[in-house]
Formats: C-alpha cells, structure tokens, sequence
C-alpha cells in the first residue's frame, strides 16, 4: 500500500481520540483521589494527543502542498496554479482546516497546563486538565466525523482543484489574521477551564485568578491583535475603502473580546480588594461562551456575511456545544454561589474600584448591544419570517458613545487610588490631563474635524495621553531620585519591573491611536469618483491622480485587469495599480485597490468599473483617508504593551511555576 | 453602605439608559430585505430605507459613464421596479443576474438606491418568483 497523506492524517486523529476521552477520566481521578499514576498518565495523554494533532495538520499541510486531491478539502481549496504560500495558508481557508487548526491549539494548550499547570496547583489544575481534556474531545469528534473531517476523500477524483476562495489568497495577512484570532479564541479556554474546576472544588478563592491571569492577558491580546489584522486586511482587500462593518463575524470577534477586557481589569478589583468574585467567574465564563459563539455564527452560515463561506452539519452540533458549556457553568455558578462572598468593601464614587466597576458595566453594555444588533436579524426572521438587517447607523450610534464613555473612564481610573481620591489628589492627578484635553479639542477644531464626537475624540485622547505622560514622568522622576538612575534607565527599568502597570499605559496608548485613527478617518475621508481616458489626470484633496490606462496581466493562477494610476503631491510619487482580479474557478471577479500608505493620509484607488467593448474608458474611485495607518500602528502598540505586562517581572520570586506569577503591582 | 448604593443606582441607571438608546436605533436602523412583490404588497412608504432583491431585467441596464446616472429595472418575475443610482454599477452587475439594492422609495415609485450590491456568484439562486430572498447568500 503507497503512502497517504489522507491515511495519515485519519489515523492520527482516530488515535488521538480515545486519547483525549481517557485523559478526562485519568485527570479527573487524579483530581479527585491524588494519585500520582494517573496524573502521569492524563500528562503522557495530553503530550501524544498534541502531537498527533499537529501530525495530522501537518498531514493536510502536506496534501495541500503536493496538491492531493483525493482529499475533497484540498480539492476544494487548493488549485495546481495556487502559489506555495497561500497552499500552505489553506489549512485555515475554509471550515474543516479551520477547525483541525483549531484543535492543534487547544491540544498544545492541554498538554501546556498537564505538563507546566499541574505541578503548580495539583489540584485546581489537575480538575481543569480533566475540563480542557473534554473540550478537546469535543473538538476530536468533530474532526473525526463527517461534521468538519478535513480528510473526507474525493467522490471523484479531479485532475485539479477549486483554488481557495479568490478573497483568501490575495493578501499575506491572511497567513496571519485568523490563526492569531483562533489563538486568541482558543487560549482563552485555560482561564474558563481554571474557573470551572475552581468551581467544581468549590475553593472560593481567586488561585485559579492568579495562576491563569498571563493566559488571559496573552490571548486578549492576540485576539485584538488578530481583529486589527482582520481589518486590515478588509481594508486592503476588499476594495471599499473601510476597515470595520460591523459585520457579523467581526462583531463574533470584538464581543469576546469586550467582556475579556473588562475581566483583565476587574481581576484587578478582585486581587487588590476582594471584590467582584463571581462577577469575575461571570466574565470568564461569558467571554468563553462567546468565543463558541462566534464560531457557531460564522461556522453554520446563519448569519449573512462573506466570511460564512461554509453551511454544514456543523452549526447544530456548536450549538450544542455552546447551550451546553452556558447551562453547565451557570449551574455550578450558582451552586457554589455561596461561596463566593466578597470579603472587601466597595470605596467611593471616585475610588479606581468603582471606576473599574463603571467601566466593567459599559463594557459588559457594549457586549450586549452589539450581540443585539447581530441576534436580531435571526429573532425577528424566527419570529416573523420578516427578513432585516441592522445596518451600521445602529452599531455607531450605540457603539460610539459607549466608546468615548470608555476612553473618558480609562483617563481617570488609573489615576484614581483604590478606596477613594481626596480633593488634593484629585487637583494634582488632573489639572494638567484637564488642560490636555482642551488643547485636544482646539486641534480638532483647528484641523477642520466635523462632528461633536469626533472633536470628543480628539479631547479624551489628550486626556489619556497626558495622564500616562504624566505617570511615567513621575516613575521616572521617583526612580531617579531613589536609584540615582538616569531617565533612559529609569524608564526601561519602569516597563521592565513593573511592567504590568505601565505595560497598561502602553496598551492604553495602544487604544487612544486607535480611537483617533477611527475619528479622524471617519469624519475626514474625501472621495473622487471620476470617469477618465488614457492620459487623463484630476485632482483629489490635494494629491493629483493620473490615468495611464488599462493592461491585462496574465497570472498562472489569474488574470489581471489592471488600471495604472500616478499619484502625485503632497510629497508623494506612487504608482497605484487597482485591479479587478479574475480567477478560473470563480464566476465573481474581485477587486483589488491600489493604496499609497502614509503616516498622514492614505490614497486609496478603486477601479470600478471600466468599458468592457473598446477598454476606451475607466472609472476610478479615489480615497484620500486620513491617519488610517495609525490604526494598524494603535494594534501594534497595544500588543507590545501587552507583551510588557505579560514578561516576568525580575527581582520577584515566582510563587508558582510557569502559569503563576507574583502578585499584581497595578496600583502599587 | 452609602457609596454602595449611589455606586448601584448610577450602575443602574447607566444600564437603563444604554438599554433605551440600544431598542431605539434598534427599531430606526432595521432595513427590511423584501423582493418587490412583498415592497408593494407592503406598501413601503415613501423615504423608508429598504433593501430589495431581484434581478436586473435584461435589456434594462444603462450607465452613463459622464453623468454617473445609473439606471436599472430590477424585477422578481412579477413586479418590476425602476431603480435609479448614481455612480458605476459594480463591475460584477449583469443584466440576468441577481442584484440586491439598498434604498428608498420616491414618490413616484421610482427607488433611489444608494448601494447597488451584485449578487453574481456560484453560491447566490436569485430568488424565483414571490419567494423572499435567500438570506444565506455570501
């Protein structure tokens, strides 16, 4: 018998199956009864499933490379003429490559917590090895079911493929965007995973808090990531010009991300003062729900968006999945709800506490009115049969003051000491952010920004920025004054030994170029919209567009329409060439805009429509966006704060292995 | 106890107050998806945004590349309707083929569109006569 990737990589998931099923019992006993013998067993579990699971991924990697199409999901998604690089990225181009994928991580995130949790806490960590190990069986069932099967064998087999969807293989953002928001979604099950089990042992305390809390940290983080690159590559793939819809499955994305937010800052709350206990398990678990959630909303194809690309027996099975995860964790909330009595006491209206709580509320609202507006068009169809969709004036007016709300709390709550801020403290704390955020508002007046919100924006964002100024010119100052450090050292020795508290800033920061990107490009984006000839030229907000015409570019896996644009002033000097891209397997032709990114504005080419008879004429839609890179540069920002507050912080004894760390030192 | 329960009012009524603007832009953004026929039978007043689904009749559609004047006659079998934009159809809008169109109607019946969106691949079945349009289009 000849060698089969297809055979490999079956085999390897049907192995990996029962050992995932016995890992449950193994760890759950181990828990249960202490032993040694069986805990080793559960690890050796974990370890062989994880591998086995990155065998068959690299199984399918393999099929796709060598163009197998004797598997149905390579000839589907994958074409002799596809080049190397998207071939290999098809392991995440479609449903059952998505959810292989998907299991690879939460293998290696089992076998992390068998290996590096369990010495830790045996306990805490051994229940929730027991927790991740029936997770991941889940996961094994489907790929080892016609449900998501990625190595389903062709009917026939064809001498060449589909090719991935013309939309995937066009950017390399997509060899990043979705396997950093599937590590984001994923990772986020070992803090679920820590809080169930604390909850099955009824501990009551906030270990399972502490241990999980980098985990929390790490996959928020890829998950924000993860959607700034999702918009990004909307962005500069889609040809229209944005970067956020509030399209289904980016709302799918951003609500987990929300509430996993508002966790990573009532943690805080929790560990500093005793409180919000099971609002903090509340968190976990929700966040976890809607990770589920949107794969079910993206997965089963209920939802109208291009990003369903599959309909299949797997959306009830998610559902499933999902209704179960929600009733089994709400049970044993409020069954071990007695517990969890908080044993602090709240401070006042303007202690950071209670800003975080404020915060935590507005982001718990933000959550739930965007799964409103991404439900109903489903409720309102089961109810009525009427067919509707929530468009963006809904999201943006709800969203968009939740966000400013969210920008002014982040200005002042880091500013607030726990317990309550005295008059004294209020003054030093915020006479200097108060004159920021006026000369915030004058600049966007200044620069012609419309719109009461945005000129918000602009105030909250100097607000924010100085406060943080303000916090490190005084660690610096304090460094300097009790090490005798110079500024560069003392500010280094800042991010580095306290890296959880200006980690933060840096995040914060992150957000406020985030949020001025946003309101800027939104408020101030000019368009052009011409119809030009050869050796045609006009003018667009300053920069002057050139036509030199149309040429057709053949492709081994596509043709090319390809409009020539030169764009001039403002001190650039750009070819742009947008495109409507043919692919042979696709009815739809795509189009491709031409950018000229910058710093200060982006020109961003749209051909939309040319003369199909003579090639006499085109036309030419043209963007002129301003700060829109700074989004993707805020995304940047926020991961690398994100990365300050996750490294270990010298000088303090880890109190437990690998997941653990020393005790938080926001607020210090 | 005090700071509690002003904390717990404001929370309240933070939420309260989120909640209300949430239901009403709720009830103002929803854009029905309706094939002509149901538009009539509905009798979508003037200036309400819709979005309707159907094909663009053959023979119909006629852009004016200098004027930017859109014009097309989007029909489900049974109800035909004048659809009038401004700006290049996308390049992928053929006549035959599946179209869904986001607007208003005028007063003379006419429907101002202000997005045209080409439904035009493998996936899209335009939608047979007096059937609503597939939701699970891509």
């Amino acid at each position: 018998m000849s060698f089969s990737f297809a055979d490999l990589g079956t085999g390897a998931l049907r192995a990996a199956l029962p050992l995932a099923i016995w890992g449950i019992g193994a760890a759950a006993y181990a828990a249960a009864k202490r032993d040694g013998r069986a805990l080793a067993s559960a690890r050796w579990s974990a370890l062989i499933t994880f591998l086995l699971v990155v065998l068959a991924a690299f199984a399918m990697i393999g099929a796709l490379v060598t163009h197998d199409f004797s598997i149905a999901y390579v000839a589907r998604n994958n074409a002799l003429e596809t080049p190397l690089f998207f071939t290999v990225v098809s392991l995440w181009a479609a449903l059952e490559g998505s959810i292989l994928l998907w299991t690879a991580i939460l293998a290696g995130a089992t076998a992390y917590v068998a290996w590096r949790g369990t010495p830790a806490l045996p306990r805490l960590a051994t229940t929730a090895l027991a927790v991740l190990f029936a997770m991941l069986t889940f996961f094994l069932l489907l790929v080892t079911t016609p449900a998501a099967d990625p190595f389903v064998r062709s009917e026939i087999v064809p001498l060449d493929g589909n090719g991935p969807n013309p939309l995937l293989q066009n950017h390399p953002l997509m060899a990043l965007h979705p396997p950093l928001l599937y590590l984001g979604y994923v990772l986020f099950s070992v803090p679920f995973a820590y809080a169930i089990a604390s909850l099955i042992l009824g501990e009551g305390g906030d270990r399972w808090l502490v241990a999980t809390r980098r985990f929390a940290l790490v996959s928020w983080a890829l998950l924000g990531v993860g959607i700034v690159a999702g918009s990004w590559w909307s962005y500069a793939v889609l040809g229209w010009g944005g970067y956020w819809a509030w399209d289904p499955v980016e709302n799918a994305a951003i609500m987990p991300w929300l509430v996993a937010t508002a966790y990573l800052h009532s943690v805080m709350v929790e560990e500093k003062r005793r409180l919000l206990r099971s609002w903090n398990l509340s968190l976990v678990i929700a966040t976890f729900a809607l990770t589920i959630l949107g794969t079910f909303l993206t997965r089963s194809g209920v939802v109208n968006s291009v990003h369903a690309f599959t309909q299949s027996a797997i959306g009830p099975l998610l559902l499933g999945y999902l209704v179960a995860i929600v009733v089994l964790s709400v049970g044993l909330l409020l069954w071990r709800l007695p517990t969890l009595r908080d044993t602090g006491a709240v401070g006042t209206p303007l202690s950071r506490e209670a800003i975080f709580l404020f915060q935590n509320v507005v982001f718990v609202a933000a959550t739930l009115t965007v799964l409103l507006g991404t439900l109903y068009p489903l409720i309102a169809e089961a109810l009525s049969g009427a067919q509707l969709s929530i468009g963006r004036p809904y999201f943006d007016r709800v969203e968009v003051p939740l966000a400013l709300a969210l920008l002014f709390l982040m200005g002042i709550g880091p500013q607030l000491p726990w317990h309550g801020a005295s008059r004294a403290t209020l003054e030093r704390q915020f006479t200097a952010p108060i004159v920021a955020a006026a000369g915030g508002a004058l600049l966007a007046v200044a620069t012609g920004l419309g719109g009461a919100f945005a000129v918000l924006t602009y105030a909250l964002a100097a607000f924010v920025v100085a406060t943080v100024v303000q916090e490190f010119a005084r660690g610096i100052r304090a460094r300097r004054a009790l090490h005798g450090e110079s500024a560069g050292t003392a500010f280094a020795n800042l991010l580095r030994r306290s890296g959880r508290r200006y980690g933060g800033y840096v995040v914060h920061l992150g957000i406020v170029l985030v949020a001025v990107a946003v309101a800027t490009s939104q408020s101030k984006t000019i368009e052009v919209e011409r119809t030009v000839r050869a050796g045609d030229q006009f003018d667009a907000a300053g920069y002057t567009v050139a036509f030199g015409g149309l040429r057709s570019v053949s492709e081994p896996q596509r043709d090319l329409l390809v409009a020539d644009l030169r764009v001039t002033g403002n001190g650039a000097d750009e070819q742009l060439r947008p495109a409507l891209l043919f692919f042979p397997n696709a009815t739809q032709a795509v189009g491709s805009p031409g950018i000229a990114a910058g710093l200060h504005d982006d020109v961003y080419t749209i051909l939309v429509a040319y003369d199909t008879t003579a090639r006499s004429w085109a036309t030419v839609r043209v963007l002129v966006i301003p700060l829109v890179s700074w989004l993707w540069l805020g995304g940047g920002v926020v991961g690398l704060g994100a990365v300050i507050a996750a490294l270990p912080q010298p000088k303090r004894r880890e109190v437990m292995h690998g997941l653990a760390e020393a005790p938080a030192t926001v607020g210090d | 106890m005090g700071a509690r329960r002003v904390l717990l009012i404001a929370v309240l009524a933070a939420a309260v107050l989120i909640g209300f603007v949430a239901v009403q832009n709720l009830a103002s953004s929803a854009v029905y998806y309706l094939t002509p026929t149901e538009a009539r039978e509905r009798n979508i007043a003037a200036g309400t945004a819709v979005r309707l689904g159907g094909q663009v009749e053959t023979g119909s559609l006629r852009y004016d590349p200098q004027t930017r004047d859109l014009r097309f006659v989007l029909t489900d079998g049974t109800t035909r309707v004048a659809v009038i934009g401004t700006g290049a159809p996308p390049a992928l809008l053929r006549e035959g083929a599946g179209a869904v169109v986001e607007g208003t109607f005028a007063a003379d019946g006419t429907f101002r569109a202000t997005q045209v969106i080409a439904k035009h691949d493998e996936q899209y079945a335009p939608p047979s006569p007096g059937a609503t349009p597939s939701h699970q289009t891509p």
